[in-house]
């Protein structure tokens, strides 16, 4: 397995060259500079080989000038220079100390001649120094010089011995003298191929010098421009500062804050840093510390952008010399968190903020208090008639609506004050540091600031506050309790006529805790299952048989026991509770319904009745809701009947249109629509016929005083005659005795139910009832005994 | 930065070029300058020189001639061409040089002192008549170093 390289931008083929010119540099230089010496050296020797050469011609004149004064009887002394002449051409030609000679007190130490024309010069010279000393010392004998055998190959013609002589002494001063000037010429001969050499040398030294200053600047240029490039093609960016000032940016800072290399540099950079972040960013350019900070830096476009910094101190490093900052552009990031951050602490509809921010800031509001004893202030505001704004005109208005009650609210609530939406139409603020005068001055502006109608999707809209107030004093205290007691404040408000303002007070909670407390137990009970449904049969008066049944929901509370639907049913309609429980009724009672038609309990045609509140038709969704229901149970469209009140249907405006449609279309599909309470309301009778009406149920008020009530009586009979003129069912609804039974008879009533034929009772009870099923004895008695 | 370091490489490379030239002149300098004549005569004549002695032809043909003139040493020697008169070559007040500035107006030509084992070329227009070939470098001629030459 092959490890991976390290990464070694140095490591690469220049640095070879590098290495490989160098070394030839070294090598011709120190060539150059041995053979500069070897040539000294030599030059020197030279010299000195020279001057005995050139001496041996002197010699050899003042050998004859000797030789003719000895012989002319003048104290001389030729011996001696010739025994010089013999012993310097000697020593020339092998090497030696050279003699010293008169006026020449140095003894000259000479190398042998190598130069092999040089060496031929001075072999020359030995024979003819040999053959003028022999010829000299036989002309100082006396004897005759014609004999002598000449070993330097001369052909002396001269008979004068002198002559002979001074001709000796000539070839032999000449010889020396061309050695000389050989010698010298060897000299000038190698002083110019020194020179040469030199010049070659000093050339190649100075292209390889021009090469290893190219290598090294294609190598620095290499890594430089490799570095740039990760510098450059980084997303990161880099920064050095050098004495607290910008001595280099990466190209990615200056495409991250669109701006110009020039007015980062020096002391640029620092004036687009935010202001809060300068004091750390200079510290942070002159020291080094913090080594991780986040900076904010204005770009071209005015935006601030967050650069998350890592510092590093390279100032004792000598390649830097300063603080290298490396940063990345977190400006999403950041932003992100804080959409995230704002978006789990504020109300996407409004933008205030929501319960959970609303409550950590009371809960440290409280925390504060502790310390401080300051008093404080929390005011709970619920708008008054918005849920009809919201059933009526349906939740886009109801929406705008929100937004601009918020706005106003916040228009008169200080900065520092918290404006929270808690749901629906349910308003908080937290006032901080607030007394009692101040927190009901503060309430009166809230109520006034929508006091004013406000325009909603080309409509004007009025609504008005109820403000709850809780003044706390200062000290201990629960954000719980506060948030309770201000929701009690706040329902007195509303039961004082709403648009108004009240303080919390002890007394309060007695009152208005009980209702508070009912709807929270109300909501548990339906998610718990404690609340049921019985039946309560409707009997034909013609066929005297049991033909359907009425749903009405029931409620048996652990702690408060059987709960009547008269308290828990408007309480549920208030709080928006009626639409789950308007969901369970119809649920359960078609289950039930249908279980019944698979046991065969029921006949044709029997129809199980389930009321509908006016808050879940204008809430929309009820076609939907019945339809998913019945499949899910299996139960017919036509054995479900919906009982809807007069009041229900006669909002106008597209909630009422909607309401409409829907029952349009349950009624076309099979499922039974009829008008409860009939008589109650204000319904018109064109109104009356734009809906898909089966049945009209004769309020039970109007019943039970047929029998001693002209008005009542002569009521029912109109509402039975008109009824039966639209080709509706009548039926009559609270029967409790056999003279009400007769009257209703009589009217013409089609359908009756009641007391006097059953109570409301659970589904496994009425089983007994249905299957007694005939009711022929009770209706044809006569009305004493019924 | 760029732009410098193109300007140093194109600097570099001048220089380069330049020293270049500069040293192959300084090389080519240190040649021997001269050449041959373009003419080149009919007859040729081989002279060998030597410690003491001149080797020629003894006879030649008047007109162009050239003597190739090779030095065998040891020593240095040149080569003067004289045509002969009837009395000797006259010497110098030494006793032991040819007098040339006397002969000068009969002077054939002559080559400067050569090194040893060198070899060199004189070329002479010799009219018919006696000549003498010598080496006047000092005792050369007394040390044997002359040769009569009959151009016919």
């Amino acid at each position: 397995m092959h490890a991976t390289p390290a990464f070694r931008p140095f490591h690469s083929r220049g640095r070879r060259t590098i290495i490989a010119i160098l070394l030839t540099f070294a090598v011709v230089s120190t060539g150059s500079v041995l053979l500069s010496i070897r040539a000294t050296a030599r030059s020197q020797h030279r010299a000195a080989v020279l001057e005995v050469a050139a001496r041996q011609r002197t010699l050899a004149e003042r050998y004859v000038k000797e030789v003719l004064l000895a012989r002319s009887g003048v104290t001389a002394d030729p011996g001696t220079t010739g025994t010089l002449l013999t012993r310097s051409a000697d020593v020339l030609l092998g090497g030696g100390v050279a003699p010293e000679v008169e006026g020449d007190d140095d003894e000259t130490d000479l190398t042998a001649e190598t130069d092999r024309t040089v060496r031929a010069q001075l072999e020359q010279q030995q024979r003819l120094v040999h053959d003028l000393t022999v010829t000299g010392n036989a002309l100082l004998a006396g004897k005759p010089v014609s004999g002598i055998k000449l070993e330097a190959d001369e052909h002396v013609t001269a008979s004068d011995p002198v002559q002979r002589l001074r001709i000796l002494a000539a070839l032999t001063a000449n010889v020396a003298l061309n050695a000389a000037r050989t010698i010298a010429l060897t000299s000038d001969r190698n002083v110019n191929h020194l020179i040469k050499l030199q010049v070659t040398v000093g050339v190649v030294g100075l292209l390889l010098s021009l090469l290893l200053a190219w290598a090294l600047i294609a190598a620095t240029r290499r890594q430089t421009a490799h570095f740039r490039s990760l510098v450059t093609s980084s997303t990161d960016l880099v920064m050095v500062f050098r004495g607290g000032r910008c001595r280099y940016l990466s190209q990615s800072v200056l495409q991250t804050l669109g701006r110009r290399e020039s007015e980062l540099l020096d002391e640029g950079f620092q004036s687009f840093i935010h202001p809060d972040d300068r004091a750390l960013a200079a510290t942070m350019q002159s020291t080094g510390e913090p080594s991780e900070l986040v900076l904010r830096v204005v770009n071209r476009f005015d935006e601030w952008r967050h650069l998350d910094a890592h510092v590093t101190d390279l100032r004792a490093d000598r390649q830097v010399r300063g603080i290298v900052v490396n940063a990345r552009d977190v400006t999403e990031r950041v932003r992100l968190e804080e959409e995230l951050t704002r978006q789990a602490f504020h109300d996407g509809l409004t933008g205030l903020a929501n319960r959970a921010l609303f409550r950590d800031r009371l809960d440290q509001a409280l925390a504060r208090s502790v310390r401080s004893q300051e008093s404080m202030a929390v005011l709970l505001v619920d708008l008054d008639g918005f849920k009809q704004v919201n059933d009526t005109l349906g939740h886009d208005v109801g929406d705008q609506m929100l937004q601009g009650v918020a706005r106003r609210f916040d228009e008169v609530v200080r900065p520092a004050d918290t404006l929270a939406r808690l749901g629906g139409d349910e308003f908080a603020l937290l006032l901080d540091g607030a007394g009692e005068a101040q927190a009901e001055a503060v309430a009166r502006r809230l109520i006034e600031s929508v006091a004013q109608p406000m325009q909603v999707d080309e409509r004007e809209l009025s609504v008005s506050a109820s403000v709850g107030v809780v003044v706390h004093s200062g000290g201990h205290g629960e954000s719980d309790e506060l948030i309770r007691h201000a929701d009690i404040a706040m329902y007195a408000a509303k039961d004082a006529g709403g648009a108004t303002h009240r303080i919390f007070r002890a007394a309060m909670a007695q009152e208005f805790g009980e209702q508070l407390d009912l709807e929270r137990e109300l909501r548990n009970g339906i998610e718990r299952g404690e609340l049921t449904l019985h039946y309560q049969p409707e009997v034909d008066l013609a066929t005297r048989r049991v033909v359907g049944v009425e749903a009405l929901v029931r409620w048996n509370s652990p702690r408060r026991g059987v709960v009547s639907p008269g308290d828990f049913i408007p309480l549920a309609e208030a709080t928006g509770l009626i639409l789950p429980l308007g969901e369970l009724v119809l649920t359960q009672a078609c289950r039930q319904a249908a279980e019944w038609r698979r046991d065969g309990l029921v006949p044709q045609g029997f129809v199980t009745w389930v009321n509908l509140s006016g808050r879940q038709l204008s809430a929309g969704g009820v076609c939907e809701l019945v339809r998913r229901t019945l499949i899910e149970t299996g139960l017919p469209a036509s054995g479900l009947g919906l009982e809807v009140t007069e009041t229900a249907l006669v909002p106008d405006g597209p909630a009422g249109e909607r309401a409409r449609a829907e029952l349009q279309e349950l009624h076309d599909e099979g499922v039974h629509i009829a008008i409860d309470d009939f008589g109650t309301g204000f319904s018109s009778l064109g109104q009356l016929r734009r809906f898909p009406i089966d049945v009209i149920k004769v309020d039970r008020s109007f019943v039970q005083g047929i029998e001693h009530d002209a008005r009542d009586a002569a009521i029912t009979a109109n509402l039975v005659t008109l009824a039966h003129a639209l080709g509706l069912v009548a039926i009559a609804e609270g029967i409790e005795s056999g003279g009400q039974l007769a009257s209703v008879r009589e009217l013409g009533c089609d359908l009756a139910q009641g007391f006097l034929f059953a109570r409301p009772v659970p589904a496994d009870e009425l089983s007994q009832v249905l299957a007694d099923g005939d009711f022929s004895a009770l209706i044809d008695a006569p009305p004493a005994l019924a | 930065m760029r732009r410098i370091n193109a300007r140093i490489g194109t600097c570099c490379a001048l220089i380069g070029v330049a020293l270049l030239c500069l040293s192959a002149g300084a090389l080519s300098g240190c040649g021997v300058a001269g050449s041959a004549g373009a003419h080149t005569p009919v007859q040729t004549a081989q002279v060998a020189e030597r410690d003491f002695h001149i080797k020629a032809p003894s006879e030649l043909k008047a007109g162009e001639v050239r003597l190739s003139v090779y030095n065998e040493g040891p020593d240095q020697h040149e080569l003067i061409v004289v045509r002969a008169g009837a009395k000797p070559l006259p010497f110098r007040r030494d006793g032991l040089t040819i007098d040339e500035d006397a002969v000068e107006s009969s002077k054939a030509g002559g080559l400067e002192p050569g090194a040893a084992k060198s070899r060199r070329t004189l070329d002479l227009d010799l009219r018919p008549g006696r000549y003498v070939l010598f080496c006047n470098m000092y005792g050369h001629f007394l040390g044997g170093m002359h040769r009569q030459l009959v151009v016919r």
